[in-house]
């Protein structure tokens, strides 16, 4: 399998000019589930190629359980440094395990606990207002039914300090916002990102590409749904600015002066409507990046495919039957 | 979640199960109990209103907790203490709310915020983007008298992409 079993781990690389391009050339929806299946796919086969290396590495760990035969020359010899990249691909995949679990159990948790909160309103009770005075509107997406308790469906908690900023109209375009991460299942997408993000650090930036495009979506959808982009601009433009300010306004002096994601959101809404094709053609920008993403992708399951199998007849070759 | 020192202490072994399943739906059936009463009442009344089975104990649990919360008000009334509701049930969700917001700072990640902070410089620029919104809206009204089709969203639409 050689250097193959390798590619897998660096290709994620290639999503960085990717997600740049697609958020601003592809409609917001498309760009999510492309940068979504772009991350599970990518991370799926970093994660195999790990497991590869990690079988190579413990079949060298003394005392292990795997067959003798496994640690011969023939099989060390199918992967380059096969000491020093299996022993490191054992810490890379425990490390990558215990990231994935943590992550599952807080989102479990927040989501339980936010639950937990608004269990004392009524269940009818959607948007739940709540009396506070500090701005703030979240989308809570609902949690499955576990034994002894019914499956909850996905709230909307906004804060009566975030309502009286807003006038009738753009509190229209504010909950259409949040119904449409509900309705999309936004939550998903963040949380399958977030899971490559921890099997692959070189995943990482897909994170906030998918944060934006997500929230762009949404409003995309409520500007549908009230039917004026400017409203809904507005109704983002002005939330932003009564919650809470940034935590470090010292650091944000020094940082590029690439504008952050909400003028980026209420340009693009004052912006025409953006395309909704789901594939954009091929000798523009967008098209270009699509099909890097393809290549890549496509390259990145062919290694580690090819290293699986690889992995697999040389084991196959060395065990003795 | 709510097990705070003072609920643990006051707490008894038939009470707990039930507080633990439904702690919510408790609280808020004890403050809407509350808002019922004529007047600062004793744990008993609560505990006869509701019926239900439930344990002195655990009314006066239930009542404690809301009481750490901020959500009752009590005072002293010969030995015992009476009860006065000070939020309820909106007032106790945006408390319990609050707890979450703030012991979760990687909330972000889970429950999707419908806007992100601003740093100081994205305050200028969206505020310049506003100020076009409220221009652009005052000549979208003279062109409301004579609409056009797909003129209205153009003319603000370039602008706003050099931003």
């Amino acid at each position: 399998m050689g250097v193959f079993v390798f590619l897998p781990l660096v290709l994620p690389l290639c999503t960085l000019p990717i997600a740049r391009l697609a958020e601003q050339h592809l409609h917001p929806r498309v760009t999510t589930r492309l940068l979504t299946l772009l991350a599970a796919v990518l991370g799926l086969c970093s994660t195999l190629c790990l497991g590869l290396l990690v079988v190579v590495g413990t079949a060298q760990l003394p005392g292990n359980p795997l067959p003798d035969s496994w640690s011969d020359p023939e099989v060390r010899s199918a992967v380059p440094h096969a000491e020093i990249a299996g022993t490191a691909a054992i810490l890379a995949l425990a490390a990558a395990l215990t990231a994935v679990g943590s992550t599952l159990r807080r989102d479990r948790r927040i989501r339980a606990r936010t639950h937990g909160a608004l269990d004392v309103l009524p269940a009818g009770a959607d948007p739940a207002v709540l009396p506070d005075d500090d701005p703030y509107a979240y989308a809570v997406p609902g949690t499955p039914a576990r034994p002894g308790r019914p499956a909850r469906p996905g709230r909307i908690a906004v804060s009566r300090g975030m309502l009286r900023s807003l006038d009738g109209d753009e509190r229209r375009a504010l909950f259409a916002h949040e119904r449409a991460h509900l309705h999309c299942r936004h939550h998903r997408y963040l949380l399958a990102v977030r899971l490559a993000g921890c099997v692959n650090p070189l995943l990482l930036p897909l994170r906030s590409a998918v944060a934006f495009s997500t929230e762009r979506w949404a409003d995309e959808e409520a500007a549908r749904a009230v039917g004026d982009r400017r409203l809904t601009a507005r109704a983002v433009g002005k939330a932003a600015l009564i919650a809470r300010p940034a935590p470090y306004p010292g650091l944000a002096q020094f940082a590029a002066p690439e504008p952050g994601p909400v003028p980026r959101r209420v340009a693009a809404l004052l912006g025409p409507v953006p395309s909704a094709r789901s594939w954009p053609p091929a000798l523009t920008p967008a098209g270009l990046a699509a099909l890097v993403a393809a290549a890549g992708t496509a390259a990145s399951a062919l290694s580690s495919l090819n290293a699986a199998v690889a992995l697999f007849l040389v084991l196959k070759a060395a065990t003795p039957l | 979640m709510g097990g705070t020192p003072f609920g643990k202490a006051l707490g008894q072994s038939p009470g707990r199960d039930r507080i633990r399943r439904g702690q919510g739906q408790l609280e808020a059936q004890v403050l809407a109990a509350l808002h019922r009463a004529p007047g600062p009442v004793a744990a008993a009344w609560v505990q006869d209103r509701l019926g239900d089975g439930l344990a002195y104990t655990t009314v006066m649990t239930i009542l404690s907790r809301l009481h750490t919360k901020g959500a009752v008000t009590r005072e002293r009334a010969g030995r015992a203490y009476v009860w006065t509701p000070a939020a309820d049930e909106a007032g106790l969700a945006a408390l319990r709310m609050r707890r979450v917001l703030d012991g979760e700072p990687d909330r972000d990640a889970v429950l999707t915020s419908f806007v992100s902070a601003l740093s100081a410089h994205d305050e200028q620029l969206l505020r310049s983007l506003l100020d076009r919104v409220e221009d652009g809206a005052d000549g979208e009204d003279a062109e409301d008298a004579a609409p056009g089709p797909g003129a209205g969203p153009d003319h603000p639409s370039d602008e706003a992409r050099g931003g």
